[in-house]
């Protein structure tokens, strides 16, 4: 294996069986890679096999078949999960202890002794901004203050591999912010990150690389570059008569008419140049509007796609 | 360290567990209240002292052993499940805990919860027999009773040290029982391990019914078979409970300290065991 991957993924399989035998195949033969350094987004809708593929890496599932490599051992592995952390969506906490107690307990569980752990505490706190809130029972925190305590225990043992999983479900938008920030952070600090989110915009801005899976199956890998095409660019005719309009409708995805002006949105370039050949000296040109594709369309489109 | 870091959030979140502190309320209070009770009947008016302790150390030791086994039960049954439906089990196994570290450290807050429980039922017990002791020595009616039995109440010692075996006993078989219902966690839903621990611990404490019913004429070789099997694989929590050699002393329990060794001895083993089968199965569990 690459030293420069933290994570392998060959060929996964994850079936779960009920108890009268059904059988379901929650990750169907995925394989990708994630490169050390690297923040490397994982999008879904809901039930596609997201969290069911890091539980897996983090070893708490077991898969079918397939392997999964993480930092260079079988995924579960404890020397792994030294070097690694997980924040899951909606961390959940012993409530009845306090902010500070609980973070004292999970560095507890990385054998840190006393003095050591004493000193972490604090610092996790100043960092994620609970500094005052330390010595409150984990009853009394919002869910913001809730999230904050999770990142905190996931920055416990300065982790070379990070798992976030829907980081910022249900935050507002200044705890959204502060955690987009702290994911930016860990990529300057040359951490890698496992991002699993609904938050399509985040992923598009903090990703280096983007997997999407849909019922099970990895349907798309690579970088924005590679994923998001040119898209489309929308055409708009004034004056344009039917006779022109039916002969340029073969060329186009989408025809809209809206009074005088007729708009064509054409997905391919040399499409574009055609339209403008065809349509010179017809009718007036108004406007040629390209439009980039979002990582939201391309999620949108595929999930469509999968549903037919 | 982790075993023990486990151990203590578990003991914390246990003890905070208001059905967990209301059988303990109900139990302590009930201890107490017997005091008020062998008053009300006086039977030391009429059949000495050591009747009316008769009473209270069985009601008291009863009273101990029924709260326990609930507690027990109901610690038992929730404190792996518990962790799955809080969710809080993923971000500590995604951490460097081996799985039996996990299932030693919540083992092991549960014997310190069941620990704090029965020593505070314990200490209520002894303090109000002892109590009961010095008070009965101050208003003993020796016109009322026989002169034999009047002598024999001003030899009974203010404090019996059985009394302490006694509470051993009764925490060793919630000890085994714990073990039980946390290895049938990991198999049965949580109302199925209620009801599977409370069985076990019937069936277990009605041994020697047990082994009558397999020897009973009339028996197949199957039955036989099948009561034989349940009198050897579950524990025998009947030969835990020594309300009746510590009522009657003459019974054939002539040591206690080296009967309770040898139960502790029963119960680690069988614990053990418990625990030894909890982990496998956890091992291959997915959470």
């Amino acid at each position: 294996m690459n030293v420069a991957e933290a994570i392998v993924v060959e060929g996964l399989c994850k079936e779960y069986r009920s108890r009268l035998g059904d059988r379901m195949l929650a990750v169907n033969n995925v394989s990708f890679t994630v490169n050390e350094g690297e923040i490397f987004g994982f999008i879904g809708p809901n039930g596609a096999g997201k969290t069911t593929t890091i539980k897996t890496l983090l070893g708490l599932l077991f898969p079918t078949s397939g392997k999964a490599i993480v930092l260079g051992r079988p995924a579960g592995d404890i020397e792994a999960k030294e070097r690694i952390s997980y924040l899951p969506e909606s961390p959940y906490f012993y409530e009845h202890m306090t902010g500070a107690e609980v973070l004292d307990f999970y560095c507890q569980l990385f054998r840190m002794d006393k003095v050591a752990r004493r000193k972490k505490v604090g610092e996790l706190l100043e960092r994620v901004g609970l500094g005052k809130d330390g010595r409150r029972a984990l009853r009394q925190y919002s869910k913001g203050m809730l999230q904050r305590v999770g990142i905190a225990q996931a920055l416990i043992n300065d982790p070379d591999l990070l798992f976030f999983d829907e980081p910022t479900s249900g935050l507002d938008p200044i705890a959204h912010k502060d955690i987009q920030d702290l994911i930016l952070s860990l990529r300057d600090q040359g951490k890698t990150v496992f991002l699993s989110s609904h938050q399509l915009s985040d992923v598009e801005h903090v990703c280096n690389r983007v997997a999407i899976i849909n019922r099970g199956e990895l349907v798309r890998l690579g970088t924005m570059d590679e994923l998001l095409h040119a898209g489309r660019t929308i055409i708009t005719l004034a004056c344009a008569n039917e006779q022109l309009i039916e002969q340029i409708k073969p060329l186009t995805a989408h025809f809209a008419q809206d009074g005088d002006l007729a708009k064509f949105y054409v997905e391919a370039e040399d499409d574009v140049h055609k339209v403008l050949e065809i349509a010179r000296g017809k009718a007036s040109l108004v406007s040629v509007v390209p439009q980039k594709q979002t990582l939201e369309d391309l999620f949108v489109e595929i999930v469509r796609e999968g549903r037919k | 360290m982790i075993i023990w870091a486990i151990a203590k959030t578990t003991v914390g979140d246990a003890l905070r567990r208001k059905v967990l502190q209301v059988f303990l309320v109900v139990a302590i209070g009930l201890i107490v209240l017997s005091l008020s009770f062998s008053q009300t009947l006086s039977f030391s008016s009429q059949r000495g002292i050591s009747a009316d302790l008769m009473l209270l150390k069985s009601f008291g030791l009863g009273m101990m052993a029924l709260a326990g086994i609930f507690i027990s039960l109901i610690l038992g049954v929730s404190l792996i499940p518990q962790e799955f439906e809080r969710r809080t089990i993923y971000t500590i196994l995604a951490k460097p805990v081996k799985r039996y570290e996990f299932i030693a450290g919540k083992f092991l807050g549960a014997l310190l919860t069941l620990a704090i429980t029965t020593g505070l039922m314990g200490i209520t017990f002894i303090a109000t027999i002892v109590a009961k002791t010095i008070g009965a020595h101050n208003i003993v009616d020796v016109k009322s009773v026989s002169a034999l039995q009047a002598k024999a109440d001003s030899q009974i010692a203010f404090f019996d040290v059985n009394m302490i075996w006694g509470v051993a006993l009764v925490y060793l078989q919630f000890m085994v029982l714990s073990s039980i219902v946390l290895l049938f966690s990991l198999i049965f839903t949580t109302t199925v391990n209620f009801f599977m621990g409370a069985a076990v611990y019937v069936v277990g404490f009605m041994s020697t019914v047990v082994t009558s019913l397999g020897g009973a004429e009339g028996a197949n070789s199957f039955q036989r078979a099948f009561f034989k099997t349940i009198y050897y694989v579950l524990p025998r929590f009947d030969q835990f409970n020594i309300p009746n050699q510590l009522l009657h002393p003459e019974a054939q329990v002539t040591n206690m300290a080296s009967y309770t060794g040898l139960m502790a001895l029963y119960g680690l083993l069988y614990t053990l065991l418990a625990l030894v089968a909890a982990i496998l199965i956890f091992e291959r569990k997915e959470v």
